[in-house]
């Protein structure tokens, strides 16, 4: 187990900065996801904390140390590749043991933890085949092993499912969590599935363009996003985000879509102005279908997503903004019904042009 | 049926396949008739005749297994130093960073633009000075050293599509630069190094040039087939007993090892394709 602070770190290729002056840290056996758009650096961040990518300005830090020029086996970090890199030409067994054996660990040591791994992955019938021979989870469990049977202090995984069918995936998700807390170690997960990040992370880092948007628990992003794009990003479907704009009126602020009635908020904080446009942000699941919200407005149907015990309805506003609803009621809306939607303002976040959080109270 | 050859592929390739073989035939059959018979043609049958004269005569005349010998030696130390040091080489060209790097590559790869003829006259003086004429030396040093250009070149390209997480997994799995060549690169790396060896025995054992000007009593099997042959003599049923003992190595070698010319690159690092 190990703690983990980046200070001001950076990566640049030739005047191309990648990674701008990140500052984190990360605690002791907890399970942290770097998750964003693929070009945001995560993968590159990963491999700069693993040993495999230098480190052109600022300072990694192990347990305290600086560990800016270790190898990756001085560092304690075993990683999970996302094509699993199992070495072709060594059986599994083979395979799991090899990081020990150039460590050269007695024989009997070795064997023992190869069982145990296998053992916790439930590989053992497969210790004798190839990697060649082995299904696609199969292999992944062996990646896992590979990386386990070292017991390092910092468990690094580099999109790990994302080679994986759908169903695969969910069990894998599931195992993984059990994985970690089982074995307590600090781990490192990138992906660019949100919904990944939400359910196995203890700590969510979003990054976008080499520079973390936000860092917080799963819930904290969910329910309280620093800016658009976080708001954007994490949640599936995405973010409504609605056009409106603001004027003053007493104690508050009102602000008008083209579609919708008013809704009066408390500003908090910086940012706010009268006569200004900024975007209303409301979940899917948090805009219903029915008419008893106080906030509501009508939509044309265009398509309906049917999952079963959720819909999601996709339409346009009388504005032209495209939404997406959600209801449970067991009718499903058909291409070109008007329907009624609408929010508890409790739930609508506001963000500037720029894409900065508008933070606000409701007035009482 | 969706899938089965048609009909009149079979008869079309046979006649190709035997308009190639026709030159050998005729080698065998030149090898076994008295020298009257193959002047009027290997394929006349006004008489037919079947001797081994030709085969007793170049072997009790021609010192055609020492011959074999030097050929066998030469050819497979030849072989085997590029062998051994083109595949380290293309890995550190292709994986390792250090200065210089592409030059000394492109310098490398140059010889491949350099035919024997050109080193030969300057090969020639430095033997004589250094008294290597007659050393077998003389010929597997140019011929190794002449390999390097393409061994290097083909084994570099192979590594071109080997997957670089299997070096870094090496690296995390505590692995220097010499462990993850000689565990990860060179486990996964014997189809181009064994085209390289294929190629090279091919070609060295069947080197005239070099063993020519350079070997006089050390003479290899090609060597000796120029000697057979002469300038004057018509004795066409030696030279061919001497051509069929040249060809039937590599012929066999071919034979053997061909499924490593077909079979690709089998380097997967276990992903889902």
């Amino acid at each position: 187990m190990a703690t983990l602070q980046l200070d001001k770190l950076k990566k640049c290729y030739g005047e191309v900065e990648v990674i701008e002056n990140l500052e984190l840290s990360i605690e002791e056996g907890s399970f942290t996801v770097f998750v964003g758009p693929s070009g945001c650096g995560k993968s590159t961040l990963l491999r700069m904390i693993a040993g495999l990518e230098e480190i052109t300005a600022g300072e990694l830090r192990i347990d305290g140390a600086r560990v800016n020029d270790a190898t990756p086996v001085e560092r304690g970090v075993s990683m999970v590749f996302q094509n699993y890199a199992l070495y072709p030409h060594m059986s599994v067994e083979k395979n799991i043991a090899f990081g020990l054996k150039m460590l050269g660990l007695p024989k009997d040591d070795i064997k023992r933890r190869v069982r145990a791994a296998a053992e916790t992955l439930q590989i053992e019938p497969l210790l004798k085949r190839r990697p060649s021979q082995l299904s696609g989870g199969q292999r992944q469990r062996v990646a896992i092993g590979r990386a386990i049977v070292r017991e390092p202090k910092l468990f690094l995984f580099d999109e790990p499912l994302s080679n994986l069918d759908a169903e695969l995936r969910v069990t894998m998700r599931v195992e993984l969590a059990k994985l970690h807390r089982q074995i307590g170690a600090t781990m490192i997960y990138v992906t660019h599935d949100q919904t990944e990040a939400l359910t196995l992370a203890d700590k969510i880092v979003v990054l976008r363009d080499g520079k973390i948007e936000q860092a917080g628990t799963p819930m904290e992003l969910y329910l309280d996003p620093a800016n658009a794009f976080v708001a954007g990003f994490i949640g599936s479907p995405q973010m409504n985000f609605i056009p409106v704009t603001a004027t003053g009126i007493d104690g508050g602020i009102r602000l008008k879509g083209s579609e919708m009635g008013n809704l009066d908020v408390v500003p908090v904080g910086q940012g706010w102005s009268k006569d200004m446009t900024l975007n209303l942000g409301v979940r899917p699941e948090h805009l219903q279908v029915g008419s008893d919200f106080p906030v509501k407005f009508d939509i044309a149907v265009d398509v309906v997503e049917n999952l079963g015990g959720t819909r999601y309805v996709y339409g346009g506003t009388a504005g032209g903004h495209q939404v997406i609803a959600e209801t449970r009621a067991d009718a499903i809306p058909r291409p070109g019904d008007h329907l009624t939607v609408g929010f508890d303002p409790e739930r609508a976040r506001f963000f500037d042009q720029q894409g900065v959080r508008l933070r606000n109270a409701l007035p009482s | 049926m969706i899938g089965r050859t048609p009909r009149w592929i079979v008869p079309i390739v046979g006649l190709i396949a035997m308009i190639w073989i026709v030159p050998i035939i005729g080698l065998l059959v030149t090898s076994i008739r008295p020298i009257s018979e193959i002047i009027l043609g290997w394929w006349s049958i006004q008489e037919f005749t079947l001797t081994l004269d030709a085969w007793i005569l170049v072997w009790d005349k021609y010192p055609l297994a020492y011959a074999f010998w030097i050929s066998c030696k030469i050819a497979i130390i030849s072989t085997i130093i590029p062998m051994l040091l083109a595949p380290a080489a293309a890995y550190a060209f292709h994986f390792l960073k250090f200065r210089f790097r592409r030059l000394i590559l492109i310098l490398i790869i140059n010889a491949f633009v350099l035919p024997n003829q050109v080193v030969i006259i300057p090969l020639f003086r430095l033997w004589r000075d250094l008294g290597m004429i007659d050393n077998i030396w003389s010929v597997i040093i140019p011929f190794a050293g002449l390999s390097f250009a393409w061994a290097v070149f083909l084994v570099k390209n192979y590594l071109e599509d080997f997957p670089y997480e299997l070096i870094e997994a090496a690296q995390v799995d505590a692995c220097g630069p010499l462990a993850r060549f000689f565990y990860i690169v060179l486990p996964n790396s014997l189809t181009p190094i064994a085209a390289v060896g294929i190629l090279q025995f091919m070609w060295t054992w069947n080197g005239l040039l070099l063993p020519v000007v350079f070997l006089r009593d050390e003479l290899p099997l090609p060597a000796l087939l120029a000697r057979i042959q002469g300038v004057y003599d018509r004795n066409w049923d030696q030279v061919a007993v001497a051509a069929i003992i040249t060809t039937i190595v590599p012929l066999m070698v071919f034979i053997i090892f061909q499924r490593f010319f077909t079979a690709g690159a089998q380097t997967k690092s276990g992903s889902k394709e």
